[in-house]
């Protein structure tokens, strides 16, 4: 099998190398146009913020990857990206690597299940431009099989890998339910957004944000759906929010002792959990010692972070076992490619025998006389031939036994004639199929 | 006779197992760990009930007539009221701390318990047993809303020392306990509210030595009105989190305490045993 895949992914480069070789919706479409029949007989090109990756089957049987690279760079209009930045993967390789990729263990954030999304798309997207054939099919949808049952049978995916989404984790385990709380995400950067993301995406009860600079708070407001506090005015408000998250770029603190034992004061106990992801920190860490305040920072936060990342390395044998079975699976299925022509092959050479036998004897007995006759032939027919036609399809999909596939396809073929008979791989794309690609 | 006898032996054993059950659910949470904890509690609490049963209709009165009856009697109600409470939340993650109070009480009750015969005829009365019934429920109530407020505490002490180990990724979270530890408190109330009313109305005909001065009457009166007080403070003052789950406990050592020291250091005309 000469499936091959070239990578190019944030193993192998930085991410400014990755930026450039991305390819987007259309530039997909016009290089395929460029690699399909000339380069690569079939294939599917996937590409992310984290990989560009070319999977496919060459055109010839010498299989040489640098006219790909080369037009890929061509294409992109490139320079300064050698070969060593691309990884290359042969046959098995190839195909176990797609299959890492789906599960998400070869994804920056070990478990991300975004992959699969991604892989899905490209697939349909080489599907819809005539690009993938029957056996990238196959590939690519055992591919998907993969990263779902990844997702359901382990728990890869499982617990925050993010500080804001930390945040959120610590929030869930002090409220039940978020859609009767309130929350504050003071800061719209990056990280401030990310936590109001969360917050949402969470169904909070009331989102509401503050920022220095009251543009930018708009800004997020809108697209979070949530509420403006004046920023100057913060203090006067801490105690209407159970939550706050606090994420700004501010070199002093912004949030005091005083203002936070007040408003708990206010809030006659009730709890209120601050998580402070800011570097340095907005707010006195002091207040972690008052009763019903849970005070988080980006320490104890990258706790849980390291926790859960360690936690989902431990899952990657488990997704190895998976991955193994389906290429078990999937070899199965394409060794028996081999013994198709020659199934085929057989059971025409009986049904012409029995047609021709069934012809003679057509108007010397009576019609319902024939109907039985006609019945015994194809049981007795289809008896002979169950047991042979399954021992070759098991030798053929076991994949250890190719000696006997090959000696009892050829005694076969010999011992009928088969080969002079019919000629079964013409007719049929499947048996062609491994013929074409080996 | 020799079923209870094998019942006997055999029930502590049962909650042992579901207490490994759950406490390995609780550590390697595994999918078949959790199918079948559920499972063996429910069927320990079959056999439970069928050997309460056995011992009522073998002994011809209800098992109340000494401390390690009473003692199987609250293994059982302790893990009735929990089986339900999981059935109604699907919450399983706090089973463990639970079947340990069970399965300590029955084995206490297995260990100790005799065989007896002989009881004065008041304690073949049904009323009796429906006061004693309900006000076993209403203390294993109590003990449960303890057990929940303990693991709030530890929870609570996880959340403000940033410790994220074990109790913090399996245990549900704060509001979750709290919420329980109240559910199972009220629970506890209404069954002690009408124990203390069967009490009111049958004991004053049953015992004639009966007396309103009886430090047991006293000792529970107390013990539901610290109850009764919580929960005013609860639902009118806005008790929340630590500060409601510190005095629930605090009013579970006073209903421990007032057992002891009724049943052990003050002369009551309310012994049964």
């Amino acid at each position: 099998m000469n499936f091959v895949c070239i990578s190019i992914n944030h193993k192998t480069s930085s991410v400014g190398v990755l930026e450039s070789l991305h390819l987007s919706a259309d530039e997909t479409e016009k290089f395929i146009s460029v690699l399909k029949g000339i380069y690569l007989s079939e294939g599917v090109i996937v590409s992310t913020c984290n990989r560009t990756e070319i999977y496919g089957f060459p055109t010839e049987n010498k299989i040489d990857i640098t006219p790909i690279i080369d037009q890929l760079l061509e294409f992109k209009k490139v320079d300064g990206i050698s070969k060593n930045n691309f990884s290359v993967y042969f046959s098995c390789g190839a195909i176990k690597h797609l299959f890492s990729v789906a599960s998400g263990i070869e994804s920056m954030v070990v478990g991300d299940s975004q992959i699969l999304g991604q892989i899905k798309s490209s697939f349909e997207f080489a599907l819809s431009h005539e690009f993938a054939g029957t056996i990238t099919q196959k590939i690519f949808e055992a591919a998907l099989k993969i990263g779902k049952k990844t997702i359901k049978e382990t728990t890869i995916c499982e617990g925050a890998v993010t500080v804001s989404y930390a945040a959120v984790q610590v929030v869930e385990k002090i409220f039940a339910n978020l859609n009767k709380k309130s929350a504050l995400v003071i800061g719209a950067g990056e990280t401030g957004e990310l936590a109001a993301i969360h917050l949402r995406d969470k169904l909070i009860g009331k989102l509401f944000v503050a920022n220095r600079t009251l543009s930018r708070a708009e800004e997020l407001s809108k697209k979070v759906n949530s509420q403006v506090v004046p920023f100057d005015k913060l203090s006067e408000f801490l105690h209407q929010f159970d939550i706050i998250i606090s994420a700004t770029s501010s070199e002093s603190q912004i949030i005091s002792f005083e203002e936070i034992n007040t408003a708990i004061n206010k809030r006659k106990g009730t709890p209120i959990v601050i998580m402070d992801i800011a570097v340095p920190r907005d707010i006195d860490p002091k207040v972690g010692e008052l009763e019903n305040v849970f005070y988080h920072d980006m320490d104890s936060l990258n706790i849980i972070v390291q926790q859960n990342m360690q936690k989902r390395i431990e899952q990657i044998p488990f997704v190895l076992k998976i991955i193994m079975n389906e290429m078990v699976s999937f070899f199965g299925w394409y060794n028996t490619l081999d013994v198709v022509p020659t199934i085929k092959s057989l059971r025409n050479f009986f049904d012409e025998i029995r047609n021709d036998e069934l012809d003679k004897l057509k108007h010397k007995v009576s019609i319902e006389d024939f109907e039985k006759i006609e019945d015994m032939s194809k049981r007795l027919i289809g008896r002979i031939l169950h047991n042979p036609t399954v021992k070759l399809r098991e030798y053929a999909e076991s994949g250890t036994k190719a000696k006997e596939v090959i000696t009892n396809t050829i005694l076969l073929n010999e011992l009928f004639n088969l080969e002079n008979k019919t000629n079964g791989k013409a007719n049929n794309d499947e048996n062609n199929l491994k013929e074409k690609f080996e | 006779m020799s079923i209870i006898i094998i019942l006997n032996v055999l029930l502590p054993f049962s909650y042992a197992i579901g207490l490994i059950f759950y406490l390995a659910d609780f550590y390697f949470q595994k999918k078949w760990l959790y199918d079948s904890k559920r499972l063996l509690v429910l069927i320990t609490i079959l056999i439970h009930s069928f050997y309460i049963v056995l011992r009522t209709i073998n002994y011809d009165h209800p098992p109340i007539t000494n401390k390690f009856e009473i003692f199987s009697l609250l293994a059982l109600s302790l893990c009735f009221i929990y089986f339900v409470l999981e059935l109604i939340t699907d919450i399983r993650a706090t089973g463990w701390l639970i079947l340990a109070f069970a399965f300590l009480f029955q084995f206490i009750s297995s260990m100790l318990i005799e065989e007896v015969y002989v009881v004065p005829d008041v304690l073949r009365d049904r009323m009796l047993g429906l006061h004693v019934i309900n006000a076993i429920l209403g203390y294993s109530g109590f003990t449960l809303s303890a057990v929940y407020g303990i693991l709030y505490l530890l929870l609570y002490k996880n959340l403000k020392t940033k410790k994220f180990g074990l109790l913090f990724n399996r245990l549900p979270s704060l509001d979750i306990l709290e919420k329980l530890s109240l559910y199972s408190a009220v629970i506890g109330f209404v069954l002690l509210t009408i124990s203390i009313a069967m009490g009111f109305i049958w004991l004053p005909d049953a015992f004639p030595n009966f007396s309103y001065a009886d430090p047991k009457l006293i000792g529970t009166i107390l013990v539901w009105l610290v109850y009764g007080y919580g929960f005013i403070k609860r639902f009118v003052s806005n008790w929340f989190g630590k500060k409601i789950i510190s005095y629930s406990l605090i009013g579970f050592v006073i209903a421990i305490a007032s057992l002891i020291i009724t049943n052990t250091l003050a002369k009551t005309f309310h012994s049964f045993y």
